[in-house]
């Protein structure tokens, strides 16, 4: 009685379009050139390498940033400014036509398996916010299955520590073919801050064959459902 | 006791030691080996203090550090002594000291005497047995080879004719980090669990060694992603601390204000994760939605959802202005209304006490013994708070009240309790932003700190008590980096807390002590 008291008084709670943006999410920071003085300050503040200069010019990875937003308060000449654009999701390596064929086919019911190998477990809530009532991102029928045998696919997060490696390849040849494998979060591109620690060598890309990587540290929710619906094609 | 009370007494049971007053509320012991035991007795026996941790750092000799903190009267002893090859185990006096004795063993590769479970408790099979990742002579730019010769790892094992186990993980079903689980069942009720952990260990430790001390902000944050904030604000203390400065009063309160919004989004995803288990959709989905409402709050503050980058050592990592403060109290005052309607709801319903009442008790005396923190110790009826008991931030003026604790111990008492502490929280936010009364503007100071310099810093996160030390080397760079994480000891309280319990409670449990693998494996 007062479950359905609640429902009735709140009513829809799920937002509608859930990639729409989002003016306090975080973006790839933007370099204006002509205030810059190349000073070395945000390559030095930088902890994942992601701003270093060379021969004169500024190279910014997008892939490794961690957001910590360092470069933009520690800049001499408040050179560096934030932007807001969380899309950055990328589709890799799959210049063949088949395999988009072959995403297209989960444009309906598309399962995954959820493997963490080393993250700081922010990606992990994000995950799980994922089926939270506010983006129920089981009505584009992307659910999380609780066995590899189910799943179409699998989502990392986190560099791949030693100790997982094992657990991790033990899952993906557990699935059923073609095998898809989505990075989540900065880490699963070269280890992001973990790739100093000594138990963490090889990165994802050099174990599995990955088809879509979301950056972000953590990825929002709403990036990685943009990600999702760019490898389902539902943009 | 104050700690110069302490100091005196100490000094007339045990003579002939050297005693050093660091950073105010830290009291260093200096002893030989063979006398270790005798002393922790006397810390332990004569003056009621708890075992907090044991740690090893490398300067020419490598120092095995005992940390014992005053639950009563907020101060910590540390016993440190040079190890000669080897560690005298303290199993016998404390049971609960053998996983921090393995963790030296394993990356320090010091032998442990007196012990019977010497197992590797990081290294896991694919390891190399004579590769000692902390030590100095191990260059942090190298990796660890895989030789595949570590003894495998012995589970307790079953005898007699109807017992057997059950082995789960390290990947879950569902979306959680890795653990393996060995459950050791007759019929119904669980005998025994075992948990094997480590598996994400990356070496947060040693990656700390070679950053300096203005970019390690960035990794602190990610020890572990729910407690985000905490762990920014342990290491701000912990600067501010060795530098002797402080900051300016609305800091500290919008600091509060930060840790608190973390606590508040972690306890709700707690107590929805803990309705799922018992398969309450309904307050469950609220919860988690609830959630996600705090999170965004979070976003709009600090454009983080994990409030990351807030937190800064001397200075704020965020710009705040006075004028935003109305439009948080109304998001969140609604948001606490929402909740406080469905949580009446959920503890009105039959059904759900049914699953909640008495399961997964945990009694005080092996809270105790198991140097349980956080809720999970206060469900059991210890009332321990370093909130109160350490203060720090403007703690000392909003903590005036009795600490809320419970006494079975059970996932009903924790889920009470992490509905007790969201109100609490709310209530801190509400008196912290009072005591903002101007625009908090962002500065990012750069940190410089002495060459051979130490400091301990406490703080309570949303697990429980997170204890970090920071010990400085030369130019700016920290010459070992340890945290005694939360959930590294309350993950003993689990296995504790399963037995006689039915594996489908496992999940609940599992859920109600909600411990961090993250943190735990570094």
């Amino acid at each position: 009685m007062r479950i359905a008291w609640d429902r009735l008084k709140n009513k829809k709670e799920t937002v509608k379009n859930p990639i729409s943006d989002n003016k306090y999410a975080f973006g790839p920071v933007k370099i204006d050139y002509s205030n810059c003085s190349y000073c070395n300050s945000c390559a030095e503040n930088c902890f994942t390498g992601a701003i270093s200069i060379e021969n004169g010019k500024i190279e910014y990875d997008v892939n490794k940033c961690v957001f910590c937003r360092r470069c933009i308060s520690t800049c001499p000449n408040q050179a560096i400014t934030a932007t807001h654009d969380y899309k950055l999701s990328q589709l890799i390596d799959n210049p063949d036509e088949m395999r988009k064929k072959i995403f297209s086919i989960y444009k309906r019911s598309f399962v995954l398996r959820s493997v963490d190998c080393g993250s700081c477990n922010a990606c992990m809530s994000e995950l799980s916010a994922l089926n939270n009532t506010y983006y129920d991102i089981s009505r584009y029928g992307v659910t999380f299955a609780a066995s590899p045998r189910h799943a179409d696919g699998i989502i990392v997060t986190g560099p791949v520590a030693i100790n997982m490696k094992h657990a991790l390849l033990k899952t993906y040849y557990a699935m059923a073919e073609p095998r898809i494998v989505i990075a989540c979060g900065t880490c699963t591109y070269e280890n992001g801050v973990y790739k100093d620690g000594y138990s963490v060598k090889e990165s994802l890309s050099e174990i599995l064959p990955v088809d879509l990587f979301i950056p972000g540290c953590p990825p929002s929710p709403q990036a990685i459902i943009y990600g999702l619906f760019l490898l389902l094609e539902k943009l | 006791m104050h700690i110069e009370d302490f100091i005196r007494e100490f000094k007339k049971v045990v003579f002939n030691t050297d005693i050093e007053i660091k950073n105010s509320n830290e009291a260093y012991i200096y002893t030989i080996q063979p006398e270790v035991r005798y002393i922790v007795a006397r810390l332990t026996d004569d003056f009621g203090l708890s075992f907090m941790s044991e740690f090893c750092f490398e300067e020419n000799v490598f120092v095995i550090n005992v940390v014992f903190s005053s639950r009563k009267d907020g101060f910590l002893v540390v016993l440190r002594y040079n190890a000669d090859g080897y560690i005298d185990s303290l199993t016998q006096d404390i049971p609960r000291a053998g996983i921090y004795e393995r963790e030296i063993s394993d990356l320090y590769g010091l032998k442990i005497i007196g012990t019977s479970d010497t197992r590797c408790l990081v290294k896991h099979e694919n390891w190399d047995l004579n590769e000692f990742p902390l030590r100095k002579d191990f260059d942090s730019s190298r990796k660890i080879n895989e030789k595949n010769n570590v003894p495998n790892y012995i589970f307790e094992s079953v005898k007699g004719e109807d017992g057997f186990q059950i082995p789960v993980g390290p990947v879950h079903a569902g979306i959680i980090e890795p653990g393996h689980f060995r459950f050791t069942v007759c019929g119904e009720p669980i005998d025994n669990l075992e948990i094997r952990l480590m598996y994400k260990h990356r070496g947060i430790e040693k990656i700390c060694e070679s950053k300096n001390f203005n970019l390690l902000p960035v990794i602190m944050e990610r020890v572990s992603g729910e407690s985000s904030a905490a762990y920014a604000l342990a290491y701000a203390l912990a600067i501010e601390k060795i530098m002797g400065k402080t900051v300016s009063p609305e800091i500290k309160a919008f600091r509060t204000v930060i840790v608190e919004l973390e606590r508040i989004y972690n306890f709700l995803e707690d107590i929805a994760g803990i309705c799922t288990d018992i398969a309450f959709s309904y307050p469950s989905k609220k919860f988690s939605y609830l959630s996600e409402l705090v999170h965004q709050i979070c976003e709009e503050l600090t454009n983080s959802r994990f409030l990351r980058s807030a937190i800064i050592p001397n200075g704020s990592g965020i710009d705040f202005a006075i004028v935003d403060k109305d439009t948080v109290i109304n998001k969140l005052d609604k948001i606490i209304k929402r909740f406080k309607y469905i949580s009446d709801m959920t503890v009105q319903s039959v059904s759900f006490l049914d699953r909640v009442e008495r399961t997964g008790c945990i009694s005080m005396e092996e809270g105790v013994s198991l140097g349980l923190t956080g809720v999970v110790a206060r469900a059991c009826g210890i009332r321990y708070d370093v909130r109160k008991i350490f203060p720090y931030n403007n703690y000392n003026k909003l903590f005036v009240h009795e600490i809320p604790s419970m006494e079975l111990g059970g996932v009903y008492e924790r889920f009470q309790l992490k509905v007790k502490e969201i109100f609490q929280s709310y209530e801190f936010i509400l008196k912290s932003f009072e005591e903002i009364n101007v625009d908090i503007v962002k500065t990012v100071p750069q940190i410089k700190i002495p060459d051979h310099t130490e400091v301990f810093s406490m703080v309570e996160t949303v697990k429980g008590e997170l204890l970090l030390y920071i010990r400085s080397a030369k130019n700016n760079y920290p010459c070992r980096v340890y945290f005694k994480t939360p959930s590294f000891s309350n993950w003993s309280g689990l296995e504790y807390a399963v037995r006689k319990e039915i594996v489908p409670d496992f999940p609940l449990c599992n859920k109600s002590f909600n411990m961090s693998y993250s943190e735990n494996d570094r």
